[in-house]
């Protein structure tokens, strides 16, 4: 056995994000455009005892057009329809693409069904409606749930690496279509709320009961979000004889562990930096050349620390850089998918996402952060960075 | 692709080693079975468990002394397939091997201890020492630190096939990935009360620890524990001839079409000298039989659930184990609590030639994955334990 050596071209053909800024793409790109903060009160279970009450969620009303009323829907997890939603707007906006493979990334799936399941455990009420909550709290299930919507039958990968999960599943599938192993793959992420992920960011006091400010020297945590999103890859070959529009091309993936501690990164940065060299070295690009960074950024005092660290090391110029989780939350297992769809947005746009209620950077950073407002920018090279627990970290280059 | 395993590792019921637990798998072994701890509810559940000692070595690791069984399982499985292969486990294997964890409940334990903490005591008291043990990846996180690993690290997650997907995506590794020289795949699973509570919910669950695959449907005994293979591009050991990760099914009547449909494309035209299978006294038993007697396969089946339990996210990773022994010793094990609806079942422990074996595994949410293992020439030499 050798490793394949010919390298295909991989093209973006098509895209579906729901998120906290909206149900889909185009209103994901106006929320960016106009710098929308999407962060509210938690409404979905009880926060009056966490230090932290808001996130970033996702309308239900958006929800309810997933799929047609029937009594099997509305049973499902509301997980289920973010990715009906995102992968249905994929397929769509990618015409007559064939994806051979779905490679999905999850951190929590039906979370909270189970979480109802206990709580009605704990109060011995009726084992009624048990087996409905069992079925739908695996993390697979919301995924076959959305292909069986889209009547999609194909193999599923499911990535489970925490926060850079959504990245690591759009790098494989990027690796998979490069290498010619498979000519076309859906990839992305989806996590919905869930309160003992909640409590879990609250207890180990990453999340923030303020504003979310990342970057910004007065920085104080985290808070949470929620959706999903979906990138169609296809080589460059059947995209383009079937005439399919490129929205993106993604040139390079990197992944690196640190294991330096389970929740808290190496602070010399080493993870990520080795992440976005390997993500430049496989597209042979020289750091110098990339005009954008869509951050981690998830504003806790050592993700920035760490992250702001390997940008201003690897990086030669003042690039431009912002987490968009300022916007929208942080959507664990989802993030790095739905950040994937902001740049390849941002490229096809030439436009600069927001970093929300930035005030003042560290010193010692030398990158630049777009801070507070979208600006129009020639762009040819975006990054996004995912850091995850774990030690996972996971870079994606995109080209225009 | 057609990576080889250049080694397997186990802790199960059974053993604290793969050469252990074959060991008295051949023997004719049946794991006690034993309550599941700490019932939340009238109900009890028994079920295979690893006994204590079988980890208290690699417990000791500093990193590995706040983990959750999980982690201690999937290290103690890993370390055991390093040995195997006869890897030296230092800084170049570290920078040269990826990591894959295969997960279907994950940490549930910590998991149900630090919910309980939010519903009985409020959030405020919720622990933040349990929290990140909490986090399906945490098992790869503890294991890429004890080996020294700075590269790729995955988790995949799903059910009794999860192995499976692991295992093809460790082979699409090899492939695609030329810094990546070895892939070690870990599936691991711990037992909660809440598991089998959950699974009778779907009357899933055995009532009284008894399990007869391919004949009465009795339900599904846990058990807990891990499996591991070290895959390379080259060397000693079986190949992994096809590997299918995993196709979903809609309904039940589906499962059937869709399980033909899985095994076909994995033999191709080949034809396996043993199956190695994932039946364990459910539904999912039928769908399996009805798909080899729709292929006309006449090989003997082996299924390990009724003697160690089905230990979900490393099931179908044992099974590539035990496959792998199968093909090294030429020889498969009797299959215990077998009912009279498969003809093919191997009942007694005995010699056979094997070249081909194919692992099967059907989950229970709507997932059938299969493969095919191979044995080569230079496995074929290997004259190891």
């Amino acid at each position: 056995m050798v490793a394949v050596k010919r390298k295909r071209r991989v093209f973006v053909t098509g895209m579906g994000v729901v998120s906290p800024l909206g149900p889909d793409v185009p209103a994901t790109e106006r929320a960016l455009l106009a710098a929308k903060d999407a962060v509210s009160e938690v409404t979905f279970f009880d926060v009056s005892k966490t230090r932290c009450k808001t996130a970033g969620q996702v309308e239900d009303a958006w929800l309810s057009e997933a799929m047609p009323r029937s009594r099997k829907a509305n049973r499902l997890h509301r997980s289920a329809r973010m990715v009906t939603l995102a992968v249905r707007e994929a397929l769509n906006g990618a015409g007559a693409a064939r994806p051979e493979r779905l490679v999905i990334a999850t951190s929590s799936g039906g979370m909270s069904n189970g979480e109802t399941y206990y709580r009605e455990l704990l109060r011995s009420v009726s084992r009624r409606r048990f087996a409905e909550y069992v079925a739908n709290y695996t993390p697979q299930k919301p995924v076959l749930d959305a292909l069986e919507e889209v009547r999609l039958r194909v193999p599923v990968q499911i990535l489970t690496n925490a926060c850079s999960s959504g990245a690591n599943a759009i790098g494989h599938a990027f690796e998979l279509v490069r290498g010619g192993l498979c000519g076309c793959v859906l990839c992305g992420g989806y996590d919905p709320l869930a309160e003992l992920v909640f409590v879990g960011f609250d207890s180990l006091q990453a999340s923030t009961p303020e504003k979310i400010r990342p970057f910004d020297r007065g920085r104080t945590g985290l808070v949470l979000g929620e959706g999903a999103a979906v990138l169609v890859l296809e080589d460059e070959t059947s995209a383009l004889a079937r005439g399919a529009e490129p929205l993106a091309e993604l040139v390079g993936y990197g992944a690196a562990t640190d294991t330096f501690h389970l929740t808290q990164p190496d602070p010399s940065g080493i993870g990520i930096k080795l992440a976005m060299e390997r993500a430049l070295a496989t597209a042979g690009v020289d750091p110098g050349n990339v005009d954008y960074i869509n951050c981690h950024g998830t504003a806790t005092a050592l993700n920035d620390a760490t992250e702001g660290a390997a940008i201003s090391a690897l990086f030669p110029h003042r690039v431009a850089a912002s987490s968009t989780k300022s916007m929208m939350g942080h959507a664990l297992g989802g993030a790095g998918a739905i950040e994937a769809a902001v740049c390849v947005l941002a490229l096809r746009e030439q436009f600069l996402p927001p970093n929300l209620h930035f005030r003042e950077p560290d010193p010692g950073w030398t990158f630049e952060i777009v801070a507070n407002e979208a600006r129009p920018a020639a762009m040819e090279y975006a990054l996004s960075n995912s850091i995850g627990f774990g030690g996972v970290n996971a870079s994606l280059l995109f080209r225009r | 692709m057609n990576s080889v395993i250049l080694g397997g590792g186990a802790t199960t019921p059974a053993g604290a080693t793969a050469a252990e637990t074959w060991r008295l798998l051949s023997e004719g072994y049946s794991a006690p079975r034993v309550p599941v701890p700490h019932p939340l509810g009238k109900r009890s559940y028994l079920y295979c468990a690893v006994p204590e000692k079988f980890v208290r070595t690699v417990g000791r690791q500093a990193r590995l002394r706040r983990s959750g069984m999980l982690s201690l399982f999937g290290a103690s499985a890993a370390f055991d397939a390093l040995r195997d292969a006869r890897v030296e486990v230092g800084p170049a294997f570290g920078a040269r091997c990826a990591l894959i964890y295969g997960v279907s409940s994950g940490g549930v334990q910590y998991t149900r201890r630090f919910y309980h903490e939010i519903v009985t005591q409020g959030a405020s008291s919720a622990s933040p020492l349990l929290f990140p043990e909490t986090v399906f990846n945490a098992p790869a996180s503890h294991l890429a630190a004890l080996l020294g690993l700075n590269g790729k690290t995955y988790t995949v997650v799903g059910d009794s096939g999860v192995g499976l997907s692991a295992i093809q995506l460790g082979d699409e590794l090899l492939a695609l990935d030329p810094e990546v020289e070895y892939v070690l795949v870990v599936g691991t699973e711990e037992v909660d009360w809440l598991l089998p509570d959950a699974f009778a919910a779907w009357r899933l669950a055995s009532k009284d620890g008894h399990c007869e695959v391919y004949g009465t449907r009795t339900g599904l005994v846990f058990g807990e524990g891990a499996g591991a293979v070290l895959l390379a591009r080259q060397g000693q050991g079986p190949v992994v001839a096809q590997v299918h990760p995993g196709q979903s099914f809609f309904s039940r009547q589906d499962s059937r079409r869709v399980a033909l449909e899985v095994l076909q494309r994995v033999l191709g035209a080949d034809r396996p000298d043993a199956m190695v299978t994932s039946a364990n006294g459910t539904d999912a038993d039928a769908v399996e039989q009805e798909a080899f007697t729709r292929l006309n396969l006449a090989a003997p089946v082996y299924a390990y659930k009724p003697a160690l339990g089905d230990a979900l996210g490393a099931g179908s990773v044992l099974q590539a184990v035990f496959a792998t022994l199968a093909l090294r010793h030429q020889c498969l094990p009797g299959t215990l609590c077998a009912g009279d609806r498969c003809a093919l079942v191997n009942r007694q422990t005995r010699s056979l030639a094997l070249d081909r074996v194919l692992v099967s595994a059907i989950g229970f949410n709507q997932q059938v994955g299969a493969l095919l293992l191979e044995r080569t020439g230079s496995d074929a030499a290997d004259a190891r334990g």
